[in-house]
């Protein structure tokens, strides 16, 4: 059968996929419920019977209805909106076409729950008892039912996609620094534009025409070899006549075209423009991009500028790998490890100018840093604890160590903390004794800025030097905090500060001005809110991790919070960040500024849907904290 | 409803025995009933003409109304062999001679839809038409017409625009038109079955609509 066959052949295929349906008028209704979750999933042969059994039902906009009021089973909307409320009258969902509602099974988990319609509504109802055995025949359509939302979301957290490096498209791994030059240049100052960029290449243009491409080979081959006379014109040993690739070319296609054709530098055009310049030692480190290389380098580096230029194309190597499949916990992983590695070498080049500490310390990372949940963009949040022996006189050595290494992380790309928060401020670097009485205080009076800084500073972790000093502040906070009641309350009031943008579904609650207008703060709304959460369940129970993950499993290990819950947090933060990161990531190869902003319409319907999961599950949790922490102060 | 038993009178001996004896034997929903406790069975059909003088029917669809809902188990669709070539109205319905092949004979048709209409108020979107026709072939079995309760969906939203005392706009009685007013979906028609399941809807909308949670009797709607 050729090929062309097969597809007449399937496309007759496809004219009748419900060979099930006496009634081949109600295939409509079989193919928009088949679009519709999780649905999309079920064989035809078990389909076919669910919708010769669907009654059609229509609610005005205005009517409410509960479990008790009508009769049970799955609702299907095919045209129109309904929201959920609990008895608190709550928003717990808003529903839209395709989408399906369980009274009753929402009733077990949630107590009573009423259905109000609020776009009249045409409604597929699927009765209790074909819905009943549907679940039975079907296991993977039972799951998406049992065990409320939660499991469809952790699907999508564990889904790990092949890597294969070699379909990444070329733009991904191009170097964007270009050298131009025009036809007349003299081929010496060429070479001298190229020493100082430290390129291979450089394009000749005139008149944004691009004439040519001079490497290093035609230097050497066409120039140095021929003993032409240094003011021979760029033009004279140019390469002429050039082929690029296009952006979107693999970098199987690339490497294929380059090997062949003997090419050692190629042009990559973006929409016709020459955009980008490939070179087959990128296509080599294309492949050879593992982290912990990027890791040991920088440990090798002599000076911050080496450092700079090392980490520059870190953005690039953050969406290789986000490519080759690793997830957002791996990849904020591996970025902590960067930065961490990029402190130690500039505490390391600093203490060989300034010579040996005078008495024990330690560089202490804070916030995002020390929880390991960095991302790019991260400014900076550290501080610097000194044994308590430390003299005045011997102090000004910590702030020259600290200006030292915050001005080379600031050079490098961590900008400077906003607040403050930094060794180089005075009131971060502190002997133990002044830190612990610091801690007292904001323990005893919360004020809303003393719960603004500890959210930052009790995810503590120490990078560099004596742990020891570290391990007994964080001792002093947790022995402060566990039992506080007032300051959980404090805390608990701050992890409720930002809503979840729950409750405008068919349009999520969305930024009302500025820049970001109908976008939605992935941070702010979605890792913060559990990043707080898991930090005030921590310090409630004196658990000394500060990774969320590792917060989690402890709290679940101690019988804190239920594994279910631990789990569902993991899992919303793990979705919320893996979207954020592949955000960025699609900001970075489009040239754009790294932000959080992402506008919902812009997902695709199932990522939409798990979104929607996440921020029910935070939701859940922080009226669980409100529960727990706040009972009684509204 | 006692004015429809009073027009079937003088019919009563000449039908003993027949289909339509039968359907008429059930008994009817009273009118004050309200419109959830009434069974409608929404009917819409297919012919070689609009003149129910030369034109022959080629196909019905039907669906039950039970207590508010659509049931789809009740949705049939038949052909209709026909006794002359369908010509011209094929463009219209997209039924070719051919498609007729397996076709029913229209007195098993008849018979069959007389036995789910019993006890049922029919319903239709442009009501003259379609009973025009099935009083036809009634008369012609049975020598009497079709003599059951019919609500019309378009005389319906007819008095509905009237009662607004709005200027009524051609198409805006037509189906979809109808449907749009209440927010249903569209629909893609010109089959027998999907226009009756398309009434339907406009049905169970447009009663809910006039009940705003309260009882409509069925008087209201016929």
């Amino acid at each position: 059968m050729s090929a062309e066959q097969t597809a007449t052949a399937q496309s007759e295929n496809s004219r009748e996929p419900f060979p099930g349906l006496d009634t081949p008028e109600l295939v409509t209704i079989a193919e928009f419920i088949r679009q519709t979750l999780p649905f999309n999933d079920l064989a035809a042969e078990l389909l076919c019977p669910v919708v010769a059994k669907i009654l059609v039902q229509y609610h005005c906009k205005g009517e409410s209805f509960d479990a008790t009021t009508e009769a049970r089973g799955l609702r299907i909307l095919r045209s129109g909106a309904v929201e959920l409320r609990d008895s608190d009258n709550k928003l717990l969902d808003r529903l839209g076409e395709g989408e399906n509602f369980h009274i009753a099974g929402l009733n077990a988990e949630r107590g009573e729950v009423i259905a109000t319609v609020i776009e009249d509504a045409l409604i597929y109802f699927v009765p209790d008892d074909v819905y009943r055995s549907l679940r039975e025949q079907d296991r993977h359509f039972d799951r998406y039912f049992s065990g409320q939302r939660n499991r469809r979301l952790r699907r999508a957290a564990r889904y790990q996609p092949e890597p294969n490096t070699m379909m990444q498209e070329v733009r991904t791994v191009m170097s964007t620094d270009l050298l131009t030059v025009k036809p007349g240049d003299t081929v010496q100052s060429v070479a001298q534009a190229m020493s100082a960029r430290r390129v291979s290449s450089a394009f000749v243009v005139e008149n944004d025409q691009l004439l040519g491409i001079v490497t290093d080979r035609d230097l050497r081959v066409r120039f140095v070899a021929a003993g032409l006379p240094p003011d021979t014109l760029v033009s004279e040993v140019m390469t002429a006549d050039i082929v690029s690739v296009d952006g979107s070319a693999t970098l199987f296609a690339t490497t294929l075209l380059m090997t062949q054709r003997r090419f050692h530098h190629l042009p990559v055009k973006i929409n016709g423009e020459t955009r980008g310049i490939v070179t087959t030692s990128d296509l080599i480190l294309a492949k050879q991009d593992d982290p912990v290389y990027l890791v040991q380098h920088i440990s090798r580096q002599q000076d911050v500028n080496s450092i700079k230029e090392l980490v520059s194309g870190m953005a690039n190597l953050m969406v290789q790998w986000v490519n080759a499949g690793m997830r957002a916990q791996q990849v904020s992983q591996v970025l902590t490890a960067i930065s961490d590695a990029i402190t130690v070498r500039l505490i390391q080049l600093a203490e060989e100018q300034l010579g040996p500490a005078p008495v024990s310390w330690c560089w202490t990372g804070f916030g995002s840093q020390a929880r390991g949940e960095q991302l790019l963009g991260a400014d900076q949040d550290n501080g610097l604890v000194i044994a308590d022996e430390v003299t005045p006189e011997q102090l000004p050595w910590f702030a020259q160590l600290a200006d030292f290494v915050c001005d080379g992380l600031d050079e490098v790309g961590y900008v400077y903390c906003p607040g403050g928060i930094m060794a180089k401020t005075d009131e971060w670097r502190q002997p133990l004794s002044i830190w612990q009485e610091t801690v007292r205080k904001w323990a005893r009076s919360p004020t809303p800025d003393a719960v603004m800084r500890v959210s930052i500073f009790f995810d503590i972790r120490c990078i560099y030097g004596d742990c020891k000093l570290a391990e007994a502040l964080q001792e002093t906070m947790l022995d402060q905090t566990s039992r506080n009641s007032i300051f959980l309350a404090a805390l608990a009031a701050n992890a409720l500060d930002s809503k979840p943008p729950l409750g405008i579904f068919r349009r999520f609650v969305v930024d009302r001005d500025g820049e970001h207008r109908s976008e939605l703060d992935l941070k702010k709304r979605g890792v913060l809110p559990v990043t707080e959460i898991v930090r005030l369940h921590a310090l409630a129970h004196k658990i000394r991790a500060v990774n969320t993950d590792e917060r989690l499993k402890a709290l679940a290990a101690g019988k804190h919070l239920t594994i279910a819950g631990s789990r569902n947090l993991a899992d919303a933060l793990h979705f919320v960040q893996q979207l954020r990161i592949k955000h960025q990531c699609d900001q970075i190869v489009k040239g754009e500024k790294v932000s959080n902003f992402l506008n919902p319409r812009d997902l695709p319907k199932m990522a939409k849907e798990q979104l929607r999961d996440a921020f029910t599950i935070i939701d859940e949790a922080q009226s669980s904290v409100r529960q727990t922490y706040r009972a009684g102060m509204g | 409803m006692w004015r429809l038993q009073l027009r079937r009178l003088p019919y009563r001996k000449r039908i003993a025995g027949t289909a339509l004896q039968a359907c008429w034997h059930a008994p009817l929903p009273s009118t004050s009933s309200d419109w959830r406790e009434v069974s409608f069975l929404v009917v819409d059909a297919e012919m070689s003409s609009l003149d129910a003088s030369t034109g022959e029917l080629l196909s019905v669809g039907w669906v039950v109304v039970q207590q508010g809902s659509i049931s789809l188990a009740s949705a049939e669709h038949h052909l209709i062999r026909a006794e002359n070539s369908v010509g011209q109205s094929a463009t219209i319905h997209n039924l070719r001679d051919h498609d007729l092949v397996d076709a029913r004979e229209r007195e098993q048709v008849l018979e069959h839809f007389l036995e789910v209409a019993a006890g049922k108020v029919l319903v239709f979107h442009n009501a003259v038409l379609d009973l025009a026709f099935l009083n036809k072939i009634c008369r012609r079995y049975f020598h009497a017409p079709l003599l059951m309760p019919v609500v019309d969906t378009l005389l319906q939203e007819e008095s509905l625009l009237r009662r607004r005392e709005q200027a009524i706009k051609t198409g805006e009685l037509r189906l979809q038109a109808c449907r749009d007013r209440y927010n249903l979906p569209r629909f893609h028609g010109h089959n027998a079955l999907l226009d009756a399941l398309a009434t339907a809807e406009l049905l169970i909308a447009m009663a809910s609509h006039r009940a705003a949670g309260k009882q409509l009797p069925l008087r209201q709607l016929l």
